[in-house]
C-alpha cells in the first residue's frame, strides 16, 4: 500500500466521523492559533518599540540625574544641581565623540487660542534641538540663537497641537496666550513641526518648543535643566560618547550614582531583549497548549484503535502488513493534526489580522512563526500517533477478528 | 489435480495462566484444487482455531503445514500477510464489513493491500460485485443492505483477489434459513467455477451440501467422508 493511498484513506477515514475528527482538532487548532496570534502580536509590539525607539532621534544619548537618597543621615548632593546649562556647553566642547549637547527644561501649562486651549507640555530647548531628534520643520521656522540670546516671546508648534487648536489655518504669525499658575504670557507662534508619532517617552507632537533662555530665567525660574540629549559624533562614537559623558559627571558629582546615561543603541538593546523575552514566554504557552493538543489527539487515536479492533483484525485478515497498519495509524494522525494546524494557522493569522485592524495594535506576520507552529504540529500529530499505531500493527489478527 | 494444502499433524495449545487448552491435538488432511469440503464439530471442537491456522492468520504449536506446496512454518509475519492476501479468501460468520465504506470500497480493500492500481481495483471490485448479484448496490454502506446482501459483499470480497482457496467460517450462522440457502447456492456456483472452499459448520443441512465432510471433535478429526479417496 503506497502514501498516496494511505492519505487518500486516512483522509477518508477521518471525513466518515466528522465531528469528532475536528473536536480532536480542536487543541491543535488552539495551539497553533495561539502561537500565531501571539507572536505576530508580540513581533508587531517589538517593531513598534524599536521604531518608537530610532524615532527618538539619530546616534541620540539621554542624560539625566537620577537623585538618590541620602544615606544614614549624610545629606548628599543633589545630582540635579550640576545639570546645568554650562554643563552642557562643558560636556559638548571637551567630548570628542559628542557632537551636540542639547539642554531641555520641561512645564506644563494651559495654551489659549481664541476660543479654543488645550493643556501641553512645553519645552525650553536650543536650535539644535530638531539636529538631534532629527525633527523637521513643516512652516515657519525652530528656534533661532537670537530667539535665545534675547528670550524672545516665539513659540514652535507641535503638529498636534496646532491641528487641535487652528485646524486647518496657518498658526504662523499668530498669538497665543500661555497661562501657568497665575502668570500669563503672550507668544508668536513662529513655526509648526512635522508629525513625528509616537516615541519611546512621549509624543513631541503634543508639545511645544520654547527658547531654553526664555524658559528657565523667565518661566520656569530654575539655574538647572532636567534633561540632556547628547548626539554622538558618529554611530561609531556612541560608546566612547558614553564613557565621555558619564566621566565628566563622575567627575562633578563624586559619585557614579547619581545619573543615568543611555544611548540609543542601549536602548534598542534592552527593549529588544523584553520584546524577546516576553514573546519568547508567550510563545511557550502556546506551545503548551500544542502539547496538550497533541495529548488530545494521541487520546483519540487509541479510542479510535480500540473501536477498530475489528477493522484492524479484518484488515490483517486480508493482507495488511504491520507496516500498512502501523502507517494508516500514523497518516491518520498526521492529517488530524496537520488539518488542525493548517485551520490554526488561518485562525491565528486572522485574529492577528483583526487585532491590528480593529484593536488598531500593530503586528507582523512571520513566515517563518507560521512555519514553525505548522512544523510543531505536524511533529505533535506524529508523537501522538506512533504509540497507539503500534498498538493497532501489533494486534493478533484472530484476537482483534473476535473482538467485540 | 493439484495439491492446494497439506497439513501434517497441526496442534494448538492456548495458554490460560496455569492451564492449558489444547484446541488442536494433530490434525492431518490434505485439500485438492476444486474440492469444496465442509468442517463439522461441536462447539469447542477446534473448528476455528484449524480455520485460522489454515488461513495463516495464526501459528500452530506444532506440526506442518504447507500452501501450494510451500511450507509456511518458517514464513514471517510479513510473508503470512502475503499469503492471507494472495492465497486466501476469507469469509466470517459476522461478514467484518468496514462499516462506513461502501460495497465498493469494502471489495476494494484486498486488492489494495496487494498493490493494484485505482482504476483497475475499481474494475475488479465492480465485476465480482456484479457476479454476486449486487450490481446495483455497490454504493451502498453495509447499514444499507440485509444481511445476505452484506455475506454477499463479503463473498466478493474473498474472491476478488482470485485467491487458492475461500475458508468460512460459519458463514450462513446468522442468516435465516431461506438466505442462508442463498448463499450456500452462491459457494455451490463458486465451486462448480473452479473455487476451493472450506466451510466451518455445525448445520448437517448445510454441511450435506459439500462434496467432502472433514469433522472434528476434542480438537481431532474423527471422520472425513466424501473425498477422492478414502481417508478417514
Ligand atoms: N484465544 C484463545 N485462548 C484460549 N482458548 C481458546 C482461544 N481460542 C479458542 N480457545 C479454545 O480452544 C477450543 C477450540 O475453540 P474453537 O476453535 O473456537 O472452536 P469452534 O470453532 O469449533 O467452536 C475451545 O475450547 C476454546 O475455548
Ligand atoms: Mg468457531
Amino acid at each position: 500500500m503506497n502514501l498516496g493511498e494511505t492519505i487518500r484513506s486516512a483522509v477518508w477515514s477521518l471525513q466518515s466521523s466528522k465531528l469528532r475528527s475536528f473536536l480532536s482538532m480542536l487543541g491543535i487548532i488552539i495551539g497553533v492559533a495561539a502561537v500565531v496570534g501571539i507572536v505576530s502580536i508580540g513581533l508587531g509590539a517589538q517593531t513598534s518599540v524599536l521604531d518608537m525607539v530610532s524615532a527618538l532621534g539619530s546616534n541620540l544619548i539621554m542624560i539625566s540625574p537620577a537623585p538618590t537618597l541620602g544615606r544614614g543621615g549624610s545629606v548628599s548632593a543633589d545630582p540635579r544641581d550640576v545639570f546645568t546649562v554650562q554643563l552642557a556647553q562643558h560636556m559638548q566642547e571637551r567630548s570628542p565623540g559628542i557632537k551636540l549637547v542639547v539642554p531641555l527644561v520641561q512645564g506644563s501649562g494651559l495654551l489659549i487660542y481664541g476660543g479654543s486651549n488645550l493643556r501641553s507640555t512645553v519645552v525650553g530647548t536650543t536650535p539644535a534641538y530638531t539636529e538631534v531628534t532629527n525633527y523637521k520643520v513643516r512652516a515657519g521656522r525652530f528656534l533661532h540663537d537670537l530667539d535665545l540670546e534675547h528670550q524672545t516671546q516665539v513659540m514652535v508648534l507641535g503638529s498636534r497641537v496646532a491641528e487641535r487648536l487652528f485646524g486647518q489655518a496657518n498658526p504662523v504669525g499668530e498669538q497665543i496666550t500661555y497661562v501657568v499658575g497665575d502668570r500669563r504670557y503672550s507668544f508668536t507662534v513662529v513655526g509648526v513641526m512635522e508629525s513625528k508619532g509616537q516615541v519611546l517617552m512621549g509624543n513631541y507632537d503634543n508639545q511645544v518648543y520654547i527658547p531654553l533662555t526664555l524658559a528657565m530665567e523667565r518661566i520656569l525660574r530654575t539655574k538647572t535643566v532636567s534633561t540632556l540629549m547628547a548626539q554622538a559624533a558618529s554611530a561609531e562614537a556612541a560608546s566612547e560618547a558614553v564613557q565621555q559623558a558619564e566621566f565628566l559627571l563622575y567627575s562633578r558629582l563624586g559619585t557614579a550614582d547619581g545619573f543615568n546615561v543611555t544611548s540609543q543603541d542601549e536602548m534598542l538593546e534592552t527593549m529588544g531583549d523584553v520584546a524577546f523575552t516576553l514573546q519568547l514566554m508567550l510563545g511557550a504557552i502556546g506551545g503548551i497548549s500544542l502539547v496538550v493538543g497533541g495529548i488530545g489527539v494521541m487520546n483519540i487515536m487509541l479510542v479510535s484503535v480500540s473501536e477498530r479492533t475489528r477493522e484492524i483484525g479484518t484488515r490483517k485478515a486480508l493482507g495488511a502488513k504491520q507496516r500498512d497498519l502501523l502507517l494508516q495509524f500514523i497518516v491518520e494522525a498526521l492529517v488530524l493534526s496537520t488539518s488542525g494546524g493548517a485551520i490554526g494557522l488561518l485562525v491565528g493569522t486572522a485574529v492577528a489580522e483583526g487585532v491590528s485592524r480593529f484593536g488598531g495594535w500593530p503586528t507582523k506576520i512571520q513566515v517563518s512563526a507560521l512555519a514553525l507552529a505548522f512544523g510543531f504540529s505536524a511533529l505533535v500529530g506524529l508523537v501522538a500517533g506512533v504509540y497507539p499505531a503500534m498498538r493497532a500493527a501489533r494486534l493478533d489478527p484472530v484476537v482483534a477478528l473476535s473482538y467485540e | 489435480m493439484t495439491k492446494m494444502l497439506e497439513a501434517k499433524g497441526l496442534t494448538k495449545v492456548y495458554h490460560m495462566g496455569a492451564e492449558q487448552v489444547h484446541a488442536l491435538r494433530g490434525v492431518s488432511f490434505t485439500v485438492e484444487s476444486r474440492e469444496y469440503i465442509a468442517i463439522m464439530g461441536p462447539s469447542g471442537s477446534g473448528k476455528s482455531t484449524l480455520l485460522h491456522i489454515v488461513g495463516c492468520l495464526d501459528r500452530p504449536t506444532s506440526g506442518e503445514l504447507a500452501i501450494e506446496d510451500r511450507d509456511v512454518r518458517k514464513a514471517t509475519d510479513n510473508e503470512l500477510a502475503e499469503i492471507r492476501n494472495r492465497k486466501i479468501g476469507f469469509v466470517f460468520q459476522t461478514f467484518n464489513l468496514l462499516p462506513k465504506a461502501t460495497a465498493l470500497e469494502n471489495v476494494e480493500l484486498p486488492l489494495i493491500y496487494a498493490g493494484v492500481r485505482r482504476r483497475e481495483r475499481r474494475e475488479r471490485a465492480a465485476a465480482v460485485l456484479e457476479r454476486v448479484g449486487l450490481a446495483d448496490r455497490m454504493g451502498h454502506r453495509p447499514s444499507e443492505l440485509s444481511g445476505g446482501q452484506r455475506q454477499r459483499v463479503a463473498i466478493a470480497r474473498a474472491i476478488v483477489t482470485e485467491p487458492a482457496f475461500i475458508l468460512a467460517d460459519e458463514p450462513t450462522g446468522s442468516l435465516d434459513t431461506a438466505t442462508g440457502a442463498q448463499i450456500l447456492d452462491l459457494f455451490a456456483e463458486l465451486n462448480s467455477e473452479g473455487n476451493t472452499i472450506l466451510l466451518i459448520t455445525h448445520d448437517e443441512a448445510v454441511a450435506a451440501r459439500a462434496q467432502r465432510v472433514i469433522r472434528l471433535l476434542d480438537g481431532r478429526i474423527v471422520s472425513d467422508t466424501g473425498g477422492s479417496e478414502v481417508r478417514a
